[in-house]
């Protein structure tokens, strides 16, 4: 076992710069996943948010009175010159999202049941108008049930009505534990981004002590040697196997304390399982990836293409939800894009039967697929380098 | 017989590495392999070895065809790269120990046998060192400490003194010669004539893969015709003194460039003492006048028509 002990020998030489390396990627990608679910937590709070509008009424009833007051409730009111210059800018600048006119005798035939619209014009595109225009037509299909169903019954009654109407809310409550799925959610996103620190020090660590190995005097001398270039083999990628392991457990137990409200769930340990199964992949892509470069540059070249490139197709970066189908459908030939797949469906379990369980046992028997698949390449190249 | 190699022939594309090239090493030889730069020598060791494939030919080491897996042979061959292969991660004595544990199981053993390697190279004082610390002639004995460290039956050496300094040179000369009488047979591979005439006891030159010439370096320097060597520095000659001197006995060329008179002679005869009385009597003033035998220089100048050392 000398090969594989001088593999353990070199990567304990080079523990400081190993853990400098998963020292800073832990800090980037801790700040990245927490500021990542807290924008997701935020984005499934809702919070009201009122609308810039300008209001002009060419007549003053009771009926369009009760309706700009109500409007107020989702819109901020701006006072505009009524000139179609300055309405114009008001639109360009974004000051308003819209303008509303109501023209004149547009009450009267209300009233009487005539089909009238309010002139409206806005943003082209704009999301916020949506909710104005949510707002007018239930306020005026309100009004109009009352118009056609109640004979006579005057502005001032209608206004009651539709004031005590539009003022019921009903109560809605989620049914998911939401301290659970809060805390799920940064669990989710720190294990999702372990993808990226974990890629990049595996290809740093292993192209660095593959560097070394892959020396041409050193392999000609080695196989000089009464040791067969299979065992070689086998135990530098035994080494490696520990490097990978080390590196897994320090990254980790740092993210682990990072999300420790979490760590007793059941879901972790599921999560500890798929990042342990992806660290496997990763030393399978790093032995490839190490056998192809012969320079310190290209290993970091390698590194940064490999890690970041397999991140940001993924869904490491940005949620899977987020990205094209085009996009998933080609990270689905990447291990990463079935790790954030299978850490997703981790965190939204609730229960743990085999059923449950299958799909994301699926993901991991895909994972380890790759990475056999990787290790079986690079053993096929080293083997071919050493025929030559 | 140690190693018997028939017919090896080994080509890269076009070029013809060896060209059937074939020789045999008696136990307790140490056998040169001497020839210029690219002249094959490190293709024949690493084919010997079995690190490259060849297109034809027989290998033969300790009586066994040799092959990449034949791993009992192995086991009692020690190689010293032409280039220091070593790792720089780990300190003298741990790379001396690794190249050791390739071949030693045993760890006692192992320690006791690195302890010789080391005491051996005279290492002792950089058994902490880290390879980059160390000088070109120190890496070199670091390199032959890990190459000999298994206490081998066959040594085999590859320009183990290039760009080394020449008291570490002797040393490495040396320690080959006590490693010959401690029992090792040794291939050794050199464009340095001295050293080869110096440690070989049998010398094979060859050149653009082919074998010129086998032999002791006395059996060598017979095959050729040239005899002494006598060698006049002086500005005073004149044309008709050289063409006197021409015509002396067993005289067969007489050169005079640089100011300096180059007398060769006729294989078995002796004519320092004719030229001197020439001298004498010419009352020619010069400056030194000195005699040589001829070298393996010689002999490859003679054989190939170009100088060994180009």
């Amino acid at each position: 076992m000398q090969v594989f002990k001088l593999c353990l020998m070199i990567i304990y030489k080079n523990k400081a710069t190993l853990l400098i390396y998963i020292v800073i990627f832990m800090v980037v990608s801790s700040f990245m996943s927490s500021v990542s679910a807290k924008e997701m937590e935020d984005s499934t709070s809702f919070k009201p948010v009122k609308t810039e509008v300008a209001f002009f009424s060419d007549e003053d009833t009771p009926l369009i009175n009760g309706f700009r007051e109500e409007l107020a409730d989702v819109a901020n009111f701006v006072d505009i010159p009524d000139e179609t210059v300055a309405l114009q800018d008001a639109l360009y600048y974004r000051e308003v999202s819209c303008i509303i006119r109501v023209p004149e005798g547009f009450t009267k035939k209300f009233m009487n049941g005539e089909n009238v619209q309010l002139e409206k014009i806005s943003i082209p595109n704009s999301t916020k108008n949506v909710h104005i225009d949510l707002f007018i037509d239930k306020y005026f299909n309100t009004a109009r049930l009352y118009v056609q169903n109640m004979e006579g019954i005057t502005q001032q009654e209608l206004v009651r009505y539709l004031k005590k109407d539009l003022s019921e809310t009903v109560s809605t409550e989620m049914v998911e534990d939401e301290k659970k799925t809060s805390d799920m959610a940064s669990a989710k996103y720190s294990l999702n981004f372990f993808a990226y620190p974990l890629l990049s020090v595996i290809i740093m660590g292993m192209g660095t002590l593959m560097l070394i190995f892959n020396d041409r005097d050193l392999k000609m001398r080695n196989n000089c040697s009464p040791v067969s270039s299979t065992s070689i083999s086998m135990q530098f990628v035994l080494g490696n196997l520990v490097f990978t392991f080390l590196s897994w457990l320090i990254m980790l137990i740092i993210c682990l304390a990072m999300n420790f409200r979490n760590i007793f769930s059941p879901n972790t340990v599921f999560h500890i399982a798929g990042s342990f199964v992806f660290a496997f992949c990763c030393s399978g892509i790093s032995f490839f990836i190490g056998n192809l470069t012969n320079s310190h540059e290209a290993v970091t070249a390698a590194a940064n293409v490999a890690s970041l490139g397999l991140s940001f197709i993924s869904g490491v970066f940005v949620p899977q939800e987020l990205i094209g189908s085009s996009v998933l459908k080609a990270a689905s030939f990447t291990p990463t894009y079935w790790y954030v797949r299978a850490n997703n469906t981790i965190a939204d379990l609730t229960v743990f039967s085999y059923e449950a369980l299958k799909p994301v046992l699926n993901d991991f028997l895909i994972i380890i697929g790759f990475g056999l698949a990787f290790f079986s390449a690079s053993l096929a190249i080293r083997k071919a380098k050493t025929n030559d | 017989m140690i190693v018997r190699v028939r017919d090896l022939v080994k080509r890269y594309g076009d070029i013809l590495a060896l060209d059937h090239l074939s020789f045999s090493i008696e136990e307790g030889e140490i056998f040169g392999l001497l020839g210029p730069n690219g002249s094959g020598k490190t293709t024949a060791i690493n084919c010997i070895l079995s690190l490259l494939k060849y297109d034809k030919g027989e290998i033969e080491i300790f009586g066994q065809p040799m092959r990449p897996d034949a791993y009992d042979i192995k086991r009692n061959i020690g190689i010293v790269m032409q280039n220091v292969a070593v790792y720089n991660e780990l300190t003298v004595y741990q790379n001396i120990d690794y190249f050791c544990g390739l071949y030693v199981k045993d760890k006692n053993t192992r320690k006791k046998l690195v302890d010789e390697a080391v005491e051996f190279t005279g290492l002792g004082e950089y058994i902490r060192f880290y390879p980059k610390k160390l000088s070109g002639g120190l890496l070199r004995r670091l390199n032959i400490a890990c190459g000999i460290a298994h206490k081998p039956k066959l040594i085999i050496l590859d320009e183990p003194t290039v760009a080394v300094d020449p008291q570490s040179r002797n040393r490495i000369l040396e320690g080959i010669l006590e490693l010959n009488r401690h029992g090792a047979t040794i291939i050794y591979t050199s464009h340095y004539m001295d050293e080869v005439e110096r440690i070989c006891s049998r010398i094979m030159i060859i050149d653009r893969g082919r074998e010129i010439a086998t032999g002791t370096s006395d059996e060598l320097k017979a095959m050729i015709s040239l005899g002494e060597k006598i060698t006049v520095e002086s500005y005073s000659i004149t044309e008709a003194q050289i063409s006197a001197i021409r015509e002396l006995h067993g005289i067969t060329s007489v050169e005079y460039k640089d100011n300096k008179l180059i007398i060769k002679s006729e294989k078995g005869t002796n004519n320092l003492e004719t030229v001197l009385d020439f001298i004498r009597k010419e009352n020619i003033h010069f400056g030194r006048i000195y005699s040589e035998m001829p070298t393996l220089n010689d002999v490859f100048l003679e054989i190939t028509g170009k100088e060994l050392r180009d």
